[in-house]
């Protein structure tokens, strides 16, 4: 886990790549890597990589980065980590490689000396690389298929740049500030920024599952070589036997969770009291990993109350046999961190304050890499939205197909003052009729109709026109998954998961300098799972996970209602805000004041 | 491939002017022309609005067609040739030909290219050129700012949009200027030069900042002579200007400078200025430097491409001018600044022709892998 940043000149006018920029750059993620910083030259100055490392995997300075290939023909900056870089080794040593690191840099360097661009349909885990190719004089980018790892770049027309975080580009002094339409509304309508956007025009990120090539031509369009909607829809007519379905469950989580323990350093655990982190620990055990530390926070505030994890987390660690290590957040505390907080947030976004405490924790406790149950319910069918969408789609087809009819119903509500306590309400016959539509309503902090009022009618307009949410997100659902739940899957881990819960994992967990891994967010387990994710109901999904460990979890921990990592955060942040409110703080309600104090303080465009 | 295409690979450019025109875009137009033909293309057929001036022959496998002055002619023709010519790509030299470009592509099944020069790109153009835009293969844009500035109006992915810079003539090279000098009856005056159009239109051109600024650099010992190349309606006002200023000897309005008597201008000058505010690029900053002859012009929109950023021209702060200029003129009489023809080989490496057709040509055959 590192941060990678470049400098690529390639238009023949440019001028040479700016050290003092790159450095800026690349030192902007100190935190990234604590453990090496590196630059690599071009022959000619025309382009320079850099790399900040988390050594995780050969600790040797011999595995730093950018890592150089023989003759110089190829070179790497890179980060993540690739599961199956010991199998991809062993298949390259028996064409005759010779390997001089335990690294899976050098297996990435070597693998695309031989299969080219190709290559990364053979990886396993979460990456974003550049790779200079000295032969074809042009840099290749790749990002992991669910977009793990984060990859941004900027091109001016003349110079290509790329970093793992948006404000490292910034922080270089070159790259326009200039906000993006599309990043503003974004951000209002998810609570986050939805990709390829930033909130700069210059920005943008290269999309999941996607490569780039950049010459002197410039950068060619990104080439998508992965989809999870693919994935499901490939899967939509598969037989599956109801018998079938624990097991499939079973075999493909546990495979992955054993991928996700490959480390040269302890692979600890991010413990709550729901089922998805409860059943990775099971499965670490199950995976030989016989002593695991289990983060779990606890709140002052809960102490006492239903609401505390920590009593349910540590009957499931003692379950277990895993040591439990127990960090109390108090208020406080949230208070005093929330400078730091708002400074590591690479891109605005309503959520991420959990995860920040919990790698907190994990760094004061040594550990460098955590497990974490994100994308379980993306998966596995954990959300109401599996429920919701499909519900609302039904009931709301015919109402929504009359033309007039939900914007007339929404006028109504708004004249009748029902938009004070559940604005989205005023939505439903509007958007309710299609899932595209429907998944707005669910996961949407504002509906578009209300953004011409905070944001201004000509911004709006033109954000929408650039973002086209509801084209993007049918997007992520085409090819047809198949089944509503396949529907919902691809729409969560497209979209929610995808700009929100990883990016938060990304900076919040960076900024701590801990590798958060996500072994329920991996391209391989969803296609061993695309079938049974097409047979899933109600809440089977779930079920089968905490059944999967051979110890399986505890009745009274499946039925207790998922609450993953609560926090008392609402209060903390109403209290935050700058705005008083006047009406009783439900969770929705203190979202939006969060989101527009955060989108005021840290990142509203400067004025004309 | 469309049915009926040859196997010949013909590009239709549509453009305002090409041969036979005058001007920073009809230079342009036929540096494209020319690169298209050398590159990619086996055949370029021109098809100008205007065509003012004496036909130069156009190059080799370069054909340009009568001009057709009215709109509805120039529709017509272009329809013509379209379906005639049944051409590989359809190239639009100017952003107002896009509507009528985008529909010969889907006619004849054409990729489309947009040439974006200036200002004409600068702010949100009608709705039809935009939607037009969008739907572009390729949009071309002569510097990085006017790219940024369509990239703020167009919904379209930034791979795009690319920045093919202008070029310089070949015949733009350092040499003697002491016989024009003497033409223009110059001794051991600091001379300066502006080359450009004294339009009202174009004020933005900046030509009176110079004229206010000549008493100051006359205060700190120099002895300049300002040379205003090009003519225009807004001549009157600056002539007007430089005798409020007392300095109406040292401006000197040359009217229209002929494309021959150039390079030697340029040659003649120890300084080259244009203070503009508003250029697409600004060649006259290449066409100054490749002479050999140092330019100066504001850290502001395409200028700083042609300036490089301040690398191989001065690029000076709209706020700074004034102190800034007088620096730069102080740096060039201690010989601070790079001249000659070490400065006409770093142009021409950047933007000398065979950059420009290599640009051209990669940025052209890149999706076409034979």
């Amino acid at each position: 886990m590192c941060g990678i940043n470049g400098v690529f000149a390639y238009h023949g006018a440019a001028n040479p790549p700016d050290e003092r920029e790159f450095t800026l750059t690349r030192d902007h993620m100190a935190a990234r890597g604590p453990d090496a910083a590196g630059a690599w030259w071009g022959e000619n100055r025309r382009l320079v990589l850099g790399n900040r490392r988390l050594a995780i995997i050969d600790l040797d300075h011999r595995a730093d980065q950018p890592m150089v290939g023989d003759e110089s023909l190829h070179v790497i900056t890179y980060n993540g980590e690739i599961y199956n870089f010991p199998a991809l080794k062993a298949e390259l040593e028996a064409r005759g490689c010779r390997f001089r690191a335990h690294s899976d840099t050098e297996v990435l360097l070597q693998l695309y000396a031989i299969d080219g661009q190709m290559m990364v349909e053979k990886l396993r885990g979460m990456f974003a690389f550049a790779i200079w190719d000295a032969k074809r004089n042009g840099l290749f980018l790749a990002r992991d298929p669910y977009g793990i790892k984060p990859l941004y770049i900027c091109d001016d027309g003349w110079t290509f740049r790329f970093a793992s975080q948006v404000k490292a580009l910034l922080a270089g002094g070159k790259v326009s500030r200039d906000p993006e339409p599309a990043g503003v509304v974004g951000f209002h309508l998810y609570g986050s920024v939805p990709e390829p956007f930033t909130l700069y025009r210059d920005i943008r990120a290269l999309p999941a599952g996607h490569c780039q090539w950049i010459d002197e031509s410039g950068p060619r369009e990104p080439v998508r070589y992965a989809n999870v909607a693919s994935v499901l829809a490939e899967a939509a007519h598969a037989p599956l036997a109801a018998a079938d379905f624990g097991a499939q469950v079973r075999s493909a989580t546990l495979e992955s969770v054993r991928a996700h323990c490959l480390a040269d350093v302890e692979v600890g655990l991010f413990l709550s009291a729901g089922i998805d982190s409860g059943a990775l620990l099971g499965l670490m055990r199950d995976a030989g990993q016989s002593k695991v530390r289990a983060i779990t926070l606890g709140f002052a505030d809960y102490v006492g109350s239903a609401e505390d994890e920590v009593p349910l987390a540590g009957a499931v660690a003692e379950l277990y046999g895993a040591t439990h290590v127990i960090r109390r957040v108090t208020e406080a505390e949230f208070h005093a961190d929330l400078p730091d907080i708002l400074d590591a947030m690479d891109q605005p976004s309503i959520d991420g304050v959990n995860i920040w405490f919990v790698a907190k924790a994990a760094r004061e406790a040594g550990l460098k890499v955590a497990l974490s149950g994100l994308g379980g319910d993306e998966l596995l069918g954990g959300y109401p939205s599996f429920r919701d969408i499909p519900q609302w789609t039904r009931w709301l087809r015919a109402p929504s197909a009359v033309p007039g009819l939900g914007a007339g119903l929404r006028w109504l509500g708004g004249a009748l003052g029902l938009a004070r306590h559940s604005p989205k309400a005023l939505g439903m016959v509007e958007l309710g009729g299609t899932y595209r539509g429907a998944y707005l309503l669910r996961r949407g902090l504002f509906l578009p109709f209300e953004l011409p009022g905070r944001l201004g009618a000509d911004l709006v307009r033109e954000g929408l026109r650039r973002l086209k949410p509801l084209t993007r997100l049918q997007a992520s659902m085409t090819p047809d998954p198949g089944s509503p739940a396949a529907r919902v899957c691809a729409l969560e881990s497209a979209n929610y998961m995808r700009n929100q819960l990883l990016r938060d994992a990304d900076w919040a967990g960076m900024a701590h300098s801990v590798e958060v891994r996500c072994p329920l967010v991996d391209y391989r387990l969803l296609q061993a799972l695309a079938t049974a994710v097409q047979h899933m109901s109600g809440k089977n999904g779930k079920r089968a996970l905490a059944a999967a460990p051979t110890t399986p979890l505890p009745a009274h921990q499946v039925k207790r209602a998922k609450t993953g990592f609560s926090v008392p955060i609402d209060r903390w942040l109403a209290d935050t805000a700058h705005t008083p409110m006047d009406r009783p703080v439900t969770k929705g309600l203190a979202s939006r004041a969060w989101g527009l104090e955060l989108f005021e303080a840290q990142w509203a465009p400067a004025g004309p | 491939m469309g049915p009926g295409r040859t196997l010949n690979r013909v590009c239709l450019a549509l453009m305002t002017d090409a041969f036979g025109g005058r001007g920073g875009i009809a230079q342009y137009n036929r540096d494209m022309a020319i690169a298209l033909a050398n590159g990619p293309f086996d055949a370029v057929e021109i098809l100008p609005r205007v065509a003012p001036h004496a036909l130069d022959t156009p190059a080799q496998k370069v054909r340009q067609h009568a001009p057709r002055p009215g709109r509805f002619a120039y529709v017509l023709a272009a329809i013509d040739l379209a379906w005639r010519l049944r051409p590989e790509t359809i190239f639009c030299g100017h952003l107002f030909m896009a509507p009528l470009g985008l529909a010969l592509a889907r006619l004849v099944k054409a990729r489309l290219v947009v040439q974006t020069h200036g200002v004409e790109a600068w702010a949100r153009p009608l709705t039809l050129q935009r939607l037009a835009a969008e739907r572009a293969d390729l949009i071309l844009a002569v510097s990085r700012d006017t790219r940024s500035r369509v990239l703020a109006w167009a919904a379209i992915g930034p791979e795009r949009v690319r920045v093919a810079s202008n070029t310089v003539a070949e015949d733009f090279t350092p040499g003697d200027g002491r016989a024009m000098r003497a033409t223009l009856g110059l001794t051991d005056e600091f001379v300066i030069l502006t080359v450009g159009r004294l339009a009202t239109r174009e004020r933005y051109k900046g030509h009176d900042r110079i004229i206010r600024l000549i008493p100051r650099m006359m205060q700190t010992g120099l002895r300049p002579a300002y040379l205003i190349a090009g003519d225009g309606d807004d001549g009157p006002r600056l002539a007007a200007i430089a005798r409020e200023c007392g300095v109406g000897d040292q401006v000197r309005f040359l009217g229209h400078v002929t494309r021959e008597t150039l390079p030697d201008l340029y040659r003649a000058a120890q300084l080259f200025l244009l203070p503009s505010t508003g250029e697409g690029f600004g060649i006259a900053f290449l066409e100054a430097m490749a002479c050999g002859t140092p330019a100066v012009g504001l850290a502001r929109g395409g200028a700083m491409d042609a300036l490089c950023d301040g690398e191989l021209g001065v690029a000076l702060s709209p706020d700074d001018m004034c102190d800034g200029l007088l620096r730069t003129c102080c740096d060039l009489r201690a010989g601070l600044l790079e001249t000659g023809k070490p400065l006409a080989r770093r142009v021409d490496e950047r933007f000398g022709h065979a950059a420009f057709e290599r640009r051209i040509n990669r940025l052209f055959a890149e999706d076409h892998p034979d």
